[in-house]
This record gives C-alpha cells, sequence and structure tokens, in this order.
C-alpha cells in the first residue's frame, strides 16, 4: 500500500534525523520572561498613548506658537501702518504748507507787480505843481506880451514864485520879473520898450 | 483507562499550579517536554536545536496553563500550543530570510537531483526531510501528527482546529504531493 509506503519512509527518515538536544526549561527563568512580556503588554499601549498625547501636546504647542506669532506680525504690522499714517499725514500736512505757502507768494508778488504798477504820488504831485506852475507863467507871459497887463504878470510870476519856490516854472518867473525889472530900467532911461519875453513854452 | 488516568493526573496538576505550585509545572515539563521537542523538530524540519521555540512554547503555557480547563487534555493543548508557536515562528523565519530561503531551495533542488542511485542512506532520507518541509503547512502538520506522532485522526482534527473530513483531504493530498516527490522511492 502506498500509504504503509509513505508512513514508513517519513518514519525511518525521522529516525535517521536524531533526537532533538534536550531542553531545559527553567521556571524562574520563565517566571521572568512572563513577568517582562506582561510590563511589554501593559508598557507599550502606555508608551504609545503618552507618545501620543506628548505629540499631540506639541501640535497643539506648535499651532499656539504660530497662532502667537502670526498675532505678533499681525500687531507688528499694525504698529508699521499706524507710523506709515501718521507719517503720511505729516508729509501731507508739510506740503499743504509749502503750496500754502507757494500761494502767499505769489499773491505777495502780484500785489508787489501791481504796487509797482501804481505810479508815485509825489512824483505825480510835482509833475502837476510842475505843470501848473507852467500854466501860471504861460499865463502871465500872455499878460504881459498879449494883453500888456503888466501889473497881473508881475503879481502872477511872484504867486508862482512864492506858491512853487522849487519849479522850473519858479525859476523862469524869477527870470522874466528880473528881465521886466531890467526893461523898466532901460526903459526910464531911454523911453523905449526893448523887452521881448524869451524862453516862452511854445507847445502850451 | 490510561488515558482516563492521565486526565485526572493533568487536572491534579493544574490545579496545583494554579493554586501557586510551581512543581506542578516542573512535572508537566518533565512529562511533556521532550515529546513537544520532538513535535517541534518534526514541525520546523528537523533543524536539531529547537530549544528557542520550546522555551517560547512553555512560556505560553506558563502564561496560560491557569486558564486551561480541561476539556481537552493537556497533552492535545500542549500540542496546539506547539502547532501555532511553530507556525508563527516559521512565518518570521520567512519574512526574516525570504531572499536566503528562496535561494536555499533552489540549492537543494539542484543537488536532489543530482543525486544518483536511490539507495536507502542519509542524503535519500534527506530527501524525504526537505520534501516534508517544503510542504505548505495546512499538509505537513497532518502527515507529522498522523504518520510521525502517531495519533489518532480524532485526536489530530482536533489539535488542528478543523474537521476530520478536512483532515482526511489535507493527508490525501499530501500523500500525493509526496508521491509526486518521491515517486522512485516510493515504488521501489
Amino acid at each position: 500500500m502506498p500509504e504503509d509506503k509513505i508512513k514508513n519512509l517519513l518514519q525511518k527518515a525521522d529516525e535517521t534525523a536524531g533526537v532533538p538536544a534536550p531542553v531545559s526549561i527553567n521556571i524562574s527563568t520563565l517566571r521572568r520572561r512572563a513577568n517582562r512580556r506582561r510590563f511589554v503588554s501593559i508598557a507599550t499601549p502606555i508608551a504609545a498613548a503618552a507618545a501620543i498625547l506628548i505629540a499631540v501636546g506639541l501640535y497643539g504647542f506648535t499651532l499656539r506658537a504660530a497662532k502667537t506669532t502670526h498675532q505678533q506680525k499681525i500687531a507688528l504690522l499694525e504698529m508699521q501702518i499706524e507710523q506709515l499714517q501718521a507719517r503720511a499725514e505729516a508729509t501731507s500736512n508739510l506740503v499743504q504748507e509749502v503750496l500754502q505757502n507757494e500761494r502767499k507768494q505769489q499773491r505777495l508778488d502780484e500785489l508787489q507787480a501791481q504796487l509797482a504798477s501804481i505810479p508815485d504820488p509825489l512824483e505825480e504831485i510835482q509833475k502837476q505843481v510842475d505843470t501848473t506852475a507852467f500854466n501860471l507863467v504861460y499865463q502871465a507871459d500872455r499878460m504881459y506880451r498879449e494883453l500888456n497887463l503888466k501889473s497881473s504878470a508881475i503879481r502872477t510870476y511872484k504867486r508862482v514864485i512864492e506858491l512853487f519856490p522849487e519849479t522850473h516854472g519858479a525859476e523862469v518867473a524869477r527870470e522874466r520879473l528880473s528881465e521886466i525889472k531890467n526893461i523898466k530900467y532901460k526903459k526910464d532911461s531911454k523911453g523905449d520898450l526893448l523887452w521881448k519875453p524869451q524862453n516862452v513854452p511854445s507847445s502850451c | 483507562m490510561v488515558v482516563m488516568a492521565e486526565k485526572i493526573d493533568d487536572e491534579f496538576l493544574v490545579k496545583q499550579f494554579s493554586q501557586g505550585d510551581d512543581s506542578a509545572f516542573n512535572r508537566i515539563v518533565e512529562q511533556y517536554s521532550a515529546d513537544i521537542a520532538v513535535l517541534t523538530n518534526r514541525l520546523l524540519g528537523w533543524p536539531g536545536d529547537v530549544e528557542d521555540v520550546v522555551q517560547d512554547i512553555f512560556l505560553a503555557v506558563f502564561v496560560g496553563l491557569k486558564k486551561f480547563r480541561c476539556e481537552c487534555s493537556l497533552k492535545s493543548w500542549l500540542f496546539t500550543i506547539t502547532i501555532n508557536k511553530c507556525r508563527t515562528y516559521r512565518y518570521k523565519r520567512m519574512l526574516r530570510l525570504k531572499i536566503f530561503s528562496k535561494a536555499a531551495g533552489k540549492m537543494s533542488r539542484t543537488h536532489s537531483r543530482a543525486t544518483d542511485g536511490w539507495l536507502m542512506d542519509n542524503e535519500t532520507f534527506n530527501r524525504v526531510r526537505r520534501a516534508v518541509k517544503a510542504m505548505p503547512a495546512k499538509y505537513r502538520e497532518p502527515i507529522v501528527l498522523r504518520y510521525l506522532q502517531g495519533l489518532s485522526i480524532n485526536e489530530s482534527s482536533r489539535i488542528l482546529g478543523i474537521s476530520e473530513n478536512v483532515l482526511q483531504v489535507r493527508l490525501n493530498r499530501a500523500r500525493k504531493r509526496l508521491r509526486r516527490e518521491l515517486a522512485e522511492l516510493i515504488e521501489e
């Protein structure tokens, strides 16, 4: 039978392999190993739980630290923004001030230009005074030459000298008066009119 | 009668151990260590040195003996533990030495084919042992228990945790494999 043959073959093969070396079992060693295994079986989950807790704690701490860092960054940025705003306001105020000063300066220049364009009243008055003195001298000349109103002419010349002593008209009036005096003197000596008015303005 | 007496003796030893008597465990070791060592040696492919595995087996016995309810014989329980430990040991060893095992397998196969003349010498029995060793656990374990340990079908099936029919099927397939592997030897 093949089964018997196989069994026989297997038993012979087993017999020729020999008996295994004797094993010494020490109960104290077994107890120690059992205790160690029990300890490991208890300690491993505890250690794993502790590791998980530590990891979770560290993760939370890291998150919190990151959050704190973010908050600090935000606060710093807010502070920088505030500083920038203050600086921008200061710059804006300075610009406004400069613009205002420029506007004032421009207005001042305009006013000065306007002031410069206004003629000097003293000169104007002096001109009028000169013109008046000249007109009086002209009229006195006409009175003396054309109307033969010698006394009126002399009075007018004297008035010019009195009223406008510093003018060119006053000088002319003085000349006329001296000329009239000279003519009177010559007329008294010769009995003829020799005087002819000179420097009479022809434009007036 | 002898079996009954053995069972009573086992129950007594277990009870003694549960009450804290270490000498009871020593007696169990004395009584069964040789059988367990032999079975371990056979299940692991006759390596010779099986002390580590046997130590592990007795450690498991030491830890679990208090929970043993004597529903089966102590020997069957010890053999079940032995089979489980050997499976674990082989699995771990296979994982650890996967590449090396492949190389070793190739070498052994080459070597076996090279032999001339099928004399009943050591080399022949080595070949038989290698054939058993190379079989999957589900075929090797029934072969070892049934043909080498000489256990009955009932006992073997109980130890392996399978039905008798399944055990018969596995034995049949294991025999076919061995016939195929050792055809020349069996025909002689």
